[in-house]
């Protein structure tokens, strides 16, 4: 049925492919991260030992870590592009309204509000989604360099921090992958399967039910494109602001990575005469 | 005839009889009878006669065995004998040459075939004043008859009787009239000092007695009493005198293991080379005493072979096989004859490996546990044995022994009940498997326990042998020194960094509270959000079901 009906475009490539890094990403620190946080459990410890032990899990949860690290900068970088040169609206920014659809939402469904609530491109749900996923990631990349820069970091805060970086990390840990398992996986996966994010396209039906007032704003023929030479204008300042501040900040990355060696590799040895007899040899034990 | 007349003939009767009575006087007495002395006259000794004659006498009697017996003796050397001047009692020629009528002039043939019947004939009489045979020298004389057995005259001389203090200054020479094994000036030479050492009470009737002798005791009465020493053929030198009560009150000896009687252990059950060869014993294989010493540990593994077994995976017996003979055997530790029981005391322990590990053990001494131990016999605290094992001792430098190294401390540290006694705390384990460094040990020894890992474990940071307490100012761990001991490994850390471990404390309000604050968040945080999201999922699986529902109705009522 739904064929018959238009379908709208939603994602364009670039922000497809970056939800697959970020989908591939999350997943490998998940499966990476969760069994070091839990390492003695049975569970935990097949899993690092399919993956090659405990070493290995650690390197391969580091590398992932820098491409999740790598695709947050593209990101902001994009995000800065569509906001300062093309001046898309921040249909993303979190208000009252938000709550209020939530609260209606709510209502709706046990069946105390008889009409559901109308909402824009990026409703309550996925605003949500969203904003738990740059506040995670900021905490993860955070209390992750901490752990994994241990001593430059004691260099400049106290050593608690630590071990309160390790609680953190794993915590959140523990709440992003939940929240992706539950939140996520029913609104996009479970309630319909959304394919959007992939094929890039929306249903009318879809359209319907999540983003009322965008398909309102759309039949209202709002979509304006932006002037071609106001958005190159804006591009001839952004690009070379954008490309140094991508390379500083990838140069920032690298660091991160590279920074510190934390121990030695092999444990000191110490020379141990073991074998020192006293002399006289005393008497046998008799 | 008349009374007068009878009266007259009887005192010529009485007269002629008395008259032949005083005269008729032996004819020997007569003649040899010295003119008689009225009172205090010395009674002539009986052999005076023999003495007049046989003093000078040439004269020679042939047996018919052909042994020449000479009648002559010399009286001088008889007077210098024991049976002579210096004798408790006269010791007359027929005491000796019985029975006395026997021996009146003229001599009766003597009916001994040869030398020794005839001897064997006088040597019986010494019994007459001396111990009987069987309490002297029963060996001997109750040999088969025919035997070459000696008699009292083969050891002790005829007439030239020494004192018996002679023949015990020189055993050998006296035995070796018969026995030529004394020829052997080894066989000699052994049992001069071993009679040369005769305690009060001993003899040669110790080793050489009636009863069968046991095998122990013919060791015993040589080697209990021997001070010399064997010596190899490198030169070495090994003490051949062994003391017996040694064995009978080591565990060796009798005594009720588990309600079984055991019996005193022999010599021969160890040394059984001596044992199936008696004396003289064969040569001694080894070359050096430490050749000895190893060599034997073969025997102790006929009983022990299950502990044998576990010393030869251990790594003293690996140094062995690998050609370092200095490494520990068996004798070594427990000792060869007086073993007891290894750990009475405890401290016996660490004395015993500080006799070659003497460096460590003086730092185990001043150690936590070491002074505790010694000083106060402490029986909670772990000696090397606790530690290393015994015998299957695994080398302490491998990755293996390392990663397996928490597990160990763990077995007291980790013991409430052992820890309360001592106020601290169990938590140490749990702690140290939670964080960063025992996770990735355990997961090594769990899943690559042989593969080398760069995380410290409990002796890093707390020492191996020179554990301190965390109350004592040297130690590695505490506030002031632990930057150090850190830096072994991370030797760029700065101050603060020892701080990034939690002491062994589990984060509370009081140790580590900013960790305990981060918990407490998320321990909220994770269900309100996670507990949110179900919710909101579950009253919107609800309206589904109900438009579901709804839709199904309609249906059926437009059907």
């Amino acid at each position: 049925m739904h064929n018959a009906q238009p379908q709208y475009d939603r994602f364009n490539l670039f922000q497809r492919i970056e939800h697959g890094v970020l989908l591939v990403s999350f997943t490998v620190l998940a499966i990476t991260g969760l069994p070091q946080m839990f390492a003695l459990h049975p569970w935990a410890a097949f899993m690092i030992s399919s993956m090659g032990g405990i070493e290995t899990v650690r390197i391969i949860h580091r590398t992932a870590a820098v491409l999740l690290i790598v695709g947050t900068l593209y990101h902001f970088v994009a995000v800065a592009y569509r906001v300062f040169v093309r001046r898309v609206a921040m249909t993303m920014l979190p208000g009252w309204q938000d709550v209020k659809d939530g609260l209606q939402a709510l209502g709706y469904n046990v069946g105390l509000v008889k009409t559901p609530p109308r909402m824009g491109r990026y409703n309550f749900g996925e605003k949500i989604e969203y904003w738990a996923v740059i506040w995670g990631t900021v905490v993860m990349v955070l209390t992750g360099f901490m752990l994994w820069n241990p001593i430059a970091t004691t260099a400049f805060l106290p050593g608690e921090f630590i071990p309160a970086a390790k609680a953190a990390h794993g915590n959140e840990a523990l709440l992003a992958v939940l929240s992706i398992v539950t939140w996520h996986f029913y609104n996009v996966h479970v309630k319909r399967f959304n394919r959007s994010m992939f094929t890039g396209k929306i249903s009318h039906e879809e359209m319907e039910e999540e983003h009322a007032l965008e398909l309102e704003a759309l039949a209202r023929g709002a979509r304006l494109e932006p002037d071609p030479e106001a958005v190159r204008r804006r591009q001839r300042v952004f690009t070379p602001v954008a490309t140094v501040i991508t390379i500083v900040l990838l140069i920032g990355l690298y660091f991160f990575v590279t920074y510190e060696q934390t121990a030695i590799t092999t444990v000191p040895r110490q020379q141990v005469d073991v074998f020192t007899p006293l002399t006289p040899q005393p008497e046998r034990v008799q | 005839m008349g009374w007068p007349h009878l009266l007259w003939l009887a005192i010529a009767w009485v007269a002629v009889m008395g008259a032949t009575l005083l005269c008729s006087q032996p004819v020997a007495a007569q003649t040899a009878q010295p003119p008689v002395q009225p009172t205090l006259q010395p009674v002539t000794p009986p052999d005076a006669a023999c003495r007049l004659c046989h003093a000078a006498s040439t004269e020679t009697m042939t047996l018919p065995s052909g042994d020449v017996i000479h009648a002559g003796v010399d009286l001088s050397a008889v007077a210098a004998s024991v049976h002579g001047a210096s004798a408790a009692a006269p010791v007359y020629c027929t005491d000796c040459h019985a029975p006395r009528q026997r021996y009146q002039y003229p001599h009766a043939a003597n009916p001994a075939q040869d030398l020794a019947q005839f001897q064997a004939e006088i040597a019986a009489n010494c019994e007459q004043c001396h111990l009987p045979a069987q309490m002297h020298n029963p060996g001997h004389l109750e040999a088969a008859a025919g035997s070459a057995a000696p008699n009292c005259v083969d050891c002790h001389n005829g007439h030239e009787t020494a004192p018996v203090a002679a023949l015990q200054a020189d055993p050998v020479g006296a035995c070796q009239q018969c026995h030529q094994q004394f020829d052997d000036p080894l066989l000699a030479d052994v049992h001069a000092e071993v009679v040369a050492n005769f305690g009060v009470g001993q003899s040669c009737q110790s080793c050489h007695a009636d009863e069968p002798q046991n095998e122990d005791a013919r060791c015993q009465s040589c080697h209990s009493l021997l001070t010399r020493q064997l010596t190899l053929s490198s030169g070495d030198t090994i003490d051949l005198h062994v003391n017996p009560e040694e064995i009978v009150n080591s565990v060796h000896g009798a005594r009720v293991i588990q309600g079984v009687q055991y019996t005193t252990l022999r010599c021969t059950d160890c040394h059984r080379e001596q044992g199936l060869r008696g004396f003289p014993h064969q040569p001694v294989d080894a070359a050096t005493h430490r050749d000895l010493t190893i060599g034997m540990q073969q025997v102790c593994q006929e009983c022990h072979s299950d502990i044998f077994d576990r010393n030869a995976d251990g790594v003293h017996a690996q140094h062995i096989v690998d050609g370092n003979l200095e490494a520990a055997t068996c004798a070594d530790c427990h000792g060869n004859h007086a073993i007891h029981d290894p750990d009475e005391p405890r401290e016996r322990i660490s004395q015993m490996c500080g006799n070659c590990h003497s460096e460590i053990n003086a730092q185990y001494a001043t150690s936590v546990h070491g002074a505790a131990l010694l000083g106060e016999q402490n029986p909670d605290v772990p000696v090397c044995t606790d530690c290393h094992g015994a015998h299957n001792i695994p080398d302490p430098t491998t990755a293996a022994f390392r990663l397996s190294s928490p597990q160990m401390c763990g077995r007291c540290h980790a013991d409430a009940e052992l820890m309360s006694k001592y106020n601290i705390s169990t938590e140490v384990f749990d702690t140290y498997v939670a964080d960063f460094h025992g996770t990735t040990v355990t997961l090594f020894e769990h899943q690559t326990p042989n593969e080398e890992t760069n995380k410290a474990v409990c002796y890093d940071c707390h020492g191996v042998h020179n554990i301190l307490p965390v109350t004592d100012e040297n130690s590695q761990v505490i506030k002031a020194n632990l930057l150090v001991t850190c830096q072994q490994c991370h030797p760029d850390a700065t101050e603060n960094f020892p701080d990034a471990w939690t002491s062994h404390f589990k984060p509370s309000l009081e140790h580590n509270p900013l960790v305990y604050f981060v918990n407490l968040f998320y321990m909220i945080v994770i269900p309100v959000t996670v507990g949110g999201f179900l919710l909101f999922i579950g009253t919107d699986i609800f309206r589904g079901i109900r438009v579901w529902v709804g839709r199904q109705r309609q249906r059926g009522k437009d059907a």
